[in-house]
């Protein structure tokens, strides 16, 4: 007798970066988007993020995306900083109840996204256009259009986009940098899941279609039985396509899913923040003055706390990882 | 001055035939075009038909005002595009004598259009970064909002002080066919061109000052007013009861219209700052001056948006000031125009404009925009799509700096196209690549535009113009449009007209019927307690630069007066003494002023002497040698980044004297570089030339700049300078003892320019007590030690107080005299030994005050930003 699918997880991460600069920074501003979303398919029970050493001034803003960001600055000279954010997310099964096969159709999509004068206006627009990690690129349109076909339901011809990036793409660790343009990856065939999350979010926006940059993390220990999973010794990233009417309790109108790993993403995937390209939501952005050279190190370290089916006990576990 | 037009007989019988003057000298224009200049009767237009009444018809005049303005914008270094060391040029700002005229008739109709769409684009604005209900009822395509890289989203939802997002906000207007004006383009986010309008205005208004007033052209300089008074007006919640401190944000000398961001802020009285001078702190901004930080609460910017904020609007440039975002977000200043309006200069939004005027401001626009069609709306494309060959094909969107930079294709994407420059073939092509990715397309209706005549090779040649016109907002809602603007024409007529493709420009004339507005920019309304601490603090990089001024200006001096030496030698009767020229063997390598490695006077001569004139007038420092050449070109350079504080005619006279050295000694028929008495003497002659202008420009800094710390700091440079040079004069010329000899003795004096001093009190006795009173001890004498150490610790005393400062600097100097008596250094057994002593412990001061007054006062202008991203 197998026990029920756990349609939900308690997990624990930790992230940590350590800049260490070969000449005291004297004075710096930085940027953090490292707070997980609290929505309906996730919830936020214990966050913290320690910056060392002490931030001179602290902001805490809501982006126009609904993602928590931290400014802080430091105008002390040091050489060090260490950012440590620790969080205690509710992850809920969001796509238990999906049926692909439903929904409206790429062309219906699209249709509902595209500008006539006086037609009603779709806020998933904000994630229709180029954004500067995602160029417009008729080559990735071909590309896509073997899948995002005009009769087909958007769900089920996404996940074979996605499938088809999988297959096609070798996952290739330091293959890629931020900075590698999405055709290079295309061409290359090669580069890790925030290319794969790029890529794909090219394709479907050069299809005309809505799809966003998902940044967070994924559970490392595999449940005994599973294949461990790629891509999480740092911070992960997926994306998220567009689909409405795909009538999900937790995820409204979007459709997870994750190129790097071929599938859609379930009790194991803490989303932090969502935006347009990787730009919107690094996790930890700066500029410093001084500083020399610098080297830097990032840690994500996740546990699974608990796991199970039905409602959650929601009181958090605070320090009570294993 | 004697550039201007004579008065004229305007009697009726001679205007006419003036009239038919200028008619016959005027040439045809294009077919096709508007005629600015003749009615369709071929008779002058009524404004033209005045003017010529005005001036006559003296076209010789013509022709010498023409070069008085080249000279003159020479003179002024005037300049549009870059100047860069590494090979680029500035190029002359090109003016043309004739303005371009607007009838009095027109202008109301003009002034109340562009009015109209200023306060149309503002409210859009609002609306985008507020309600969006633009975006909700599809009156503006997402594509053209959300889509466009100018729009930023770490501002939705904040709304800048007063709601005034367009401060200033330029139209470019052009004429079509049948003389009907159109709107060709808009510029919002930091437009230019305010700079030259202005000084336009004064070149041309010289020149014919007669026809100026006869004709009521109306004034500028009380909307310029307007500008700082809407900024102040702005600023004052953020200056809590202050008045509010204002600055001109410059991407700094390297850009291309930098004359004009140094211009406007001389003109308007604003600091002018670069991203590097300005902090943030507490969610505030700062001037980084040498006084400490100073809180700045409106900036007048002429960058654009992307390179503002190198933390939130673009991870590529660290230019800008980090955090300036959060300040705008804070309320806590005023940017004009405000962070993120660039999306509203897309082609594309033209298209929408019509339809937006009715539903925000009820009415139908004033002006029209040239019909535009943007691609990504499907109906648009297929009805513009069959008339691609009569079009213009323009981008959507700006040049988006992609990582990894553009395709080919893409790069394509960004170009303008005149479709009936194409060939059937290309048409297809291009039909393909907007069909490919319709959004990132506009085509517009082409037009050509109206012509205007400008003097030309003895005759009126008519060129194709459109006008930039700006409407300024009164920060109340209001808007004040500028009763003129700046007319560029096109090199060719068949070409765009475009400056950076090398266009000319006019003045621009709005004729009044009336009596007009005779402001001139003095301040209004002015606080008494104000205007006693009315001193505007000095930044720290300007206070660098001006340190710097200090230094390379005397060091010119040294070195001018150590190569008139060298070529001095030449003239003597004697063979000149061994120790002397080891001496000066030894000064020429530590000025620079041979290449290092040089064989020293006394064992090669020619070759020494021949390498210092190669070096001379080498303003690359090539071989090592930083000499003559090379200081002068250092001293422009830093004059240039000091624009605003110089007086025009110092400025002059700091170009000047680089040019003229320079072209002194390479002069267009070339030397035979082994004929070195022929080159001696020229050398000479540029000496002597130099030697006037630069004494005019220790003049000018001494006698006609403000004293204040600014001022300091290049005093101070100035004798530090002098200090590290005469201490290493002495030194050389004591360790070879050069000054046993006559020669020696004489040469001495003469670098230390006291030759006549020392004759009226010593006469010719060659006694070194003597020197060494005049030359180390005398308080007195300008360029004796003491003299340089005293005024050192004048000027340190008075520097703004830092942490340690100045009473750590004034710890470095002796603190009387010049730290010994004359007694222990003529001492017949000690003093040698107590002179060099004295000499180490100068120029170790002097090294340890120039890094100490760096240290404590320009530290933070140096040290650069860089990103970091995890």
């Amino acid at each position: 007798m197998t026990s029920p699918t756990p349609d939900w997880a308690r997990l624990w991460v930790e992230h940590e970066t350590l800049y260490h600069y070969s000449i005291p920074v004297e004075h710096a501003l930085h940027v953090a988007c490292l707070r997980p979303l609290t929505d309906d398919g996730q919830q936020l029970m214990q966050f913290d993020m320690a910056v060392q050493p002490s931030p001179a001034q602290q902001n805490i803003l809501i982006d126009s995306y609904g993602n928590s960001r931290s400014h802080f600055a430091l105008h002390a000279a040091h050489s060090d900083l260490r950012v440590t954010a620790i969080s205690e997310v509710l992850v809920r099964a969001r796509y238990a109840d999906l049926h692909a096969a439903h929904g409206p159709t790429c062309a219906e999509v699209r249709e509902r996204l595209r500008y006539r004068s006086h037609a009603p206006f779709e806020p998933a627009s904000e994630y229709l256009h180029a954004s500067p990690y995602v160029p417009m690129l008729p080559e990735l349109r071909d590309y896509a259009q073997a899948s995002l076909q005009d009769h087909r339901p958007l769900a089920e011809a996404a996940i074979d986009l996605m499938q088809r990036i999988h297959r096609d793409f070798l996952y290739a660790p330091a293959s890629t940098d931020i900075s590698t343009p999405v055709m290079t990856v295309f061409e290359q065939r090669r580069g890790v899941c925030q290319d794969f999350a790029h890529l794909m979010l090219a394709c479907l926006r050069a299809c005309g279609l809505a799809g966003r940059y998902v940044s967070g993390y994924l559970l490392t220990v595999p449940p005994p039985g599973q294949a461990p999973m790629v891509g999480a010794d740092a911070s992960h990233a997926w994306l998220s396509v567009w689909v409405p009417g795909l009538g999900l309790d937790r995820a409204g109108d979007w459709l997870d899913l994750d190129p790097t790993n071929a599938c859609v993403p379930g009790l194991h995937h803490v989303r932090v923040a969502h935006g347009r390209d990787f730009g919107d939501v690094t996790p930890l952005r700066g500029v410093i003055r001084g500083g020399g050279d610098h080297t830097l190190l990032v840690r994500v370290t996740t546990r699974l706390l608990a796991e199970g089916v039905g409602e959650p006990a929601l009181a958090p576990t605070w320090g009570g990882a294993p | 001055m004697s550039s201007t037009f004579p008065l004229r007989d305007t009697s009726a019988s001679a205007a006419s035939g003036w009239v038919d003057e200028w008619l016959r000298r005027a040439r045809p224009v294009d077919p096709g075009h508007h005629d600015e200049l003749r009615l369709p009767d071929g008779q002058l237009r009524p404004a033209w038909r005045a003017l010529a009444t005005q001036l006559g018809a003296p076209f010789d005049e013509l022709s010498r005002c023409q070069e008085v303005l080249a000279r003159q914008i020479r003179e002024d270094g005037i300049t549009y595009n870059v100047y860069n060391a590494a090979g680029g040029s500035s190029r002359p700002w090109s003016l043309e004598a004739l303005p371009l005229l607007i009838s009095p008739e027109e202008w109301p109709w003009l002034e109340r259009g562009i009015a109209q769409r200023a306060d149309l684009l503002n409210r859009i604005l609002v609306d985008t970064y507020g309600e969006q209900t633009l975006l909700r009822e599809a009156m503006l395509p997402s594509a053209l909002v959300l889509g466009h890289p100018g729009y930023l989203r770490g501002l939705q939802g904040t709304q800048p002080l007063g709601g005034v997002y367009l401060h200033v906000v330029a139209f470019d207007l052009a004429r079509g066919p049948d003389g009907a004006w159109w709107v060709v383009g808009q510029r919002t986010q930091a437009p230019s061109g305010l700079g030259y309008v202005m000084q336009n205005r004064l070149s041309v208004s010289r020149l014919f000052p007669e026809a100026y007033r006869a004709l009521n052209v109306q004034h500028l300089a009380s909307t310029y007013r307007q500008l700082l008074d809407t900024m102040s007006t702005l600023a004052q919640p953020c200056a809590g009861g202050d008045t509010p401190s204002l600055a001109l944000l410059t991407p700094g000398p390297y850009n291309e219209t930098y004359f004009e961001h140094a211009y406007l802020a001389r003109y308007l009285g604003l600091p002018l700052v670069e991203g590097c001078d300005l902090t943030v702190r507490d969610d505030r901004l700062f001037l980084k001056t040498v006084q400490g930080l100073s809180p700045i609460h409106g900036l007048l910017r002429r960058l654009d948006d992307d390179f503002c904020d190198p933390l939130e609007l673009r991870t590529h440039s660290t230019l800008g000031i980090p955090g300036l975002t959060q300040v705008v977000r804070a309320g806590n200043v005023v940017l004009a125009n405000a962070l993120g309006t660039g999306f509203l200069e897309s082609p594309a939004v033209h298209g929408f404009l019509p339809a937006l005027s009715q539903h925000l401001l009820g009415e139908d626009l004033i002006l029209p925009s040239l019909p535009s069609w943007w691609c990504g709306e499907a109906s648009a494309w297929a009805a513009v799509r069959p008339q691609l060959a009569q079009q213009v094909i323009r981008p959507t969107y700006p040049v988006l700096d992609t990582p990894g930079g553009l395709s080919a294709r893409r790069k394509r994407q960004q170009e303008t196209v005149l479709g009936f420059t194409l060939s059937p073939q290309e048409v297809r092509a291009w039909e393909e690549t907007v069909a490919q990715d319709p959004a990132a397309h506009t085509v517009q209706t082409f037009i050509p535009y109206g012509q205007t005549p400008v003097w030309s090779e003895g005759g009126l040649s008519l060129r194709s113009a459109s006008v930039r016109v700006y409407a300024l907002s009164d920060g109340r809602g209001g808007w004040r449009v500028l009763p003129g603007g700046m007319t560029r024409i096109a090199t060719r007529d068949d070409g765009p007209v475009s400056l950076q493709q090398g266009g000319s420009s006019l003045d621009t004339w709005v004729i009044s019927s009336e009596p007009v507005d005779a402001f001139s920019m003095l301040p209004t309304s002015v606080k008494l307690e104000e205007l006693a601490q009315r001193q505007s603090p000095v930044a720290s990089r300007t206070g660098e630069n001006l340190f710097w001024m200090g230094r390379y200006t005397e060091r010119c001096e040294q070195q001018l007066r150590l190569t008139e030496r060298l070529i001095s030698l030449r003239a003597e009767d004697d063979e000149p003494e061994q120790s002397l020229l080891q001496a000066l063997s030894a000064l020429g390598v530590q000025f620079g002023m041979v290449p290092p490695g040089t064989p020293p006077l006394d064992k090669l001569g020619r070759l020494f002497e021949r390498a210092a004139l190669d070096a001379l007038g080498d303003a690359q420092a090539g071989q090592g040698a930083y000499s003559l050449a090379f200081n002068l070109s250092e001293l422009t350079r830093t004059a240039q980044a000091l624009r605003e504080r110089l007086s025009p005619a110092h400025a002059r006279l700091l170009r000047a004297m680089a040019t003229d050295f320079q072209q002194a000694l390479c002069p267009s028929v070339p030397v035979d570089p082994t004929a070195l008495a022929a080159r001696v003497s020229t050398v000479q002659d540029a000496l002597a030339h130099l030697s006037v202008q630069l004494g005019a420009v220790t003049g000018a800094q001494s006698d006609r700049m403000t004293r204040d710390a600014g001022w300091r700091l290049l005093t101070v440079g100035r004798l530090l300078e002098r200090l590290i040079g005469h201490v290493r004069i002495l030194q050389a010329f004591w360790r070879n003892q050069a000054l046993q000899h006559p020669q020696g003795f004489d040469q001495a004096l003469e670098m230390f320019d006291s030759t006549i001093t020392f004759r009226a009190r010593f006469q010719r006795r060659l006694e070194v007590p003597a020197l060494v009173a005049l030359l180390v001890m005398d308080e007195s004498n300008p360029r004796a030690l003491a003299c340089v150490v005293r005024r050192l610790r004048t000027e340190l005393g008075k520097l703004p107080e830092r942490a340690g400062a100045p009473s750590d600097l004034l710890a470095l100097l002796p603190p009387l005299g010049v730290g010994a008596t004359l007694a222990s250094l003529c001492d017949p057994v000690s003093g040698h030994g107590a002179m060099m002593n004295l000499l180490d412990h100068l120029l170790d001061a002097g090294w340890r005050l120039s890094d100490e007054v760096g240290r404590l006062y320009f530290a933070h202008a140096e040290s650069t930003d860089s990103m970091v991203s995890a």
